[in-house]
């Protein structure tokens, strides 16, 4: 599963360093490595609803850390299992 | 007409206490041609030896930038200098280097530590003809140019650093040009090799320095073309010519910003592939585009670089930053400070519309600004810049 988080500069402006770490430690603490595959997009085109990720090809904008977990579970653990 | 240029950098540091430079260097550019510099160690520190320092230079550039002879120079400088009261003397030493073409240097020294010259990034010992003028004793000498050759004035202020101090003697010629040479790149530009000596001298004299000490550097270097695009033009009609003219031009390519380097990839037909390594966490990652030597994120990334360039053309105390970072900002700062000669920024004027979000610290007038301000800090390091909107 290929995982981008929008690193342009209205994304970056609103924490994208900060959910990068998030996700490279949530891929870890599940045991996800081999499954999930994280990498950093230009920019998707919902900057004025930072931050934005794409799972495949379904784009989710307005992820915080407030709500990482629930984001995280809902779009990337269940659509693995 | 070659295709070498002359790059020019200095910095001084004042005697502990004092609030004016004893020192003073006087640069005149009459055209890309023919450049005239001067440095002036005024007798004693403070008030007195920046006045004897600052007559002396510019006397010595203005007439020299008018092809008078240094004869004239030297007898116009002893019957105008104010005659010290305590020491019954007019005196200020000096160091002049007049470079025509890009090719051909003149130096002329009068009592300031000899100047070093590095050929290939070793001690080159060049000829002088000693001449006496009023009973003073002038060193000359005139060499044809090479590319990488590189002149170091000095102060006495460099040689009597850590007297007594770190060092018995003091920092001696042998051992600057050591330092120098071991310390050598060829991509050094001449701020960074001026700045780079004078944190030396100022560690040696403890953070304390004894004496004014100035360090001057002029490098002849190949003349380095480099290319920025930032931001899609206004009219979108327009994408097309703006594009094709900026990978017509010479030398490297630069592009700033999330969607114009995705309209580059799609220009070129190629992928745009982000790195996730947030070196910096104050700046975004770069990212990769076959066929572009660099793709960074747009505002943020540039309003480092401004920063930069400001404090470079300032104290420069952040060199070491950008110097060995690898960032986006830190990436284009070495770039466009240290390797390029000639800047061409391509700016599109399209109006971002996330970036007019209030709650968003950037905005369109920002953008602009940035690449004003950033062109004249460019200007202030002797780039030759040229700017074209679309």
């Amino acid at each position: 599963m290929n995982v981008y988080v929008c690193v342009g500069s209205s994304c970056h402006l609103k924490g994208s360093y900060k959910i990068i770490e998030l996700m490279k430690e949530y891929v870890e603490n599940n045991h996800l490595e081999e499954k999930v595959n994280i990498a950093a997009a230009f920019c998707l085109g919902k900057c004025t609803s930072g931050v934005t990720i794409k799972v495949e090809d379904e784009i989710i904008c307005g992820v915080s850390p407030e709500n990482f977990n629930d984001i995280f579970n809902t779009y990337i653990l269940e659509k693995l299992n | 007409m070659n295709n070498l240029c002359t790059d020019i950098g200095f910095c001084s540091i004042n005697k502990n206490g004092e609030q004016l430079c004893g020192d003073h260097i006087e640069l005149i550019e009459q055209n890309e041609n023919y450049i005239v510099f001067v440095l002036a160690d005024g007798l004693g520190s403070g008030v007195k030896a920046c006045i004897l320092s600052t007559l002396t230079s510019k006397i010595i550039s203005t007439m020299m930038a008018n092809k008078m002879t240094i004869e004239e120079c030297v007898s116009t400088i002893a019957s105008t200098l104010p005659v010290c009261e305590k020491r019954g003397v007019a005196y200020s030493t000096f160091t002049i280097i007049r470079i025509t073409d890009n090719s051909e240097a003149e130096i002329i020294q009068y009592d300031n530590p000899m100047v070093i010259m590095l050929r290939d990034g070793q001690n080159y010992e060049y000829p002088s003809t000693i001449m006496e003028i009023g009973g003073k004793t002038i060193y000359r000498s005139k060499l044809s140019l090479q590319q990488n050759d590189v002149f170091v004035t000095l102060s006495d202020g460099a040689i009597y650093a850590g007297v007594g101090k770190t060092l018995n003697f003091g920092w001696q010629r042998d051992s600057i040009i050591d330092f120098l040479v071991g310390n050598y790149d060829s991509n050094m530009s001449a701020k960074v090799i001026s700045q780079l000596l004078l944190d030396q001298c100022n560690t040696l004299y403890g953070g304390e320095p004894g004496d004014d000490t100035t360090v001057g550097a002029i490098k002849i270097r190949q003349r380095v073309p480099m290319n920025l695009l930032m931001g899609p033009p206004s009219n979108p009609a327009d994408l097309k010519k703006m594009l094709t003219l900026f990978f017509a031009k010479e030398g490297k390519h630069i592009v700033c910003g999330g969607t114009t380097s995705t309209l580059a990839a799609e220009f070129l037909g190629k992928p745009v592939i982000p790195c996730l390594d947030y070196i910096d966490p104050q700046i975004p990652p770069i990212a990769k585009i076959e066929g572009i030597d660099l793709v960074t994120e747009g505002v943020i990334t540039m309003t480092q670089v401004m920063k930069y360039a400001e404090n470079y053309i300032a104290d420069n105390n952040t060199y070491t930053e950008w110097f060995t970072k690898k960032d986006g900002a830190s990436q284009i700062a070495r770039l466009l400070f240290e390797e390029a000669t000639d800047i061409n920024f391509y700016v599109g004027r399209a109006i971002n519309p996330a970036h007019q979000n209030p709650n968003l610290p950037i905005n369109f007038s920002i953008k602009m600004r940035i690449i004003d301000e950033l062109s004249e800090s460019l200007k202030k390091m002797g780039k030759h810049i040229n700017v074209c909107y679309f």
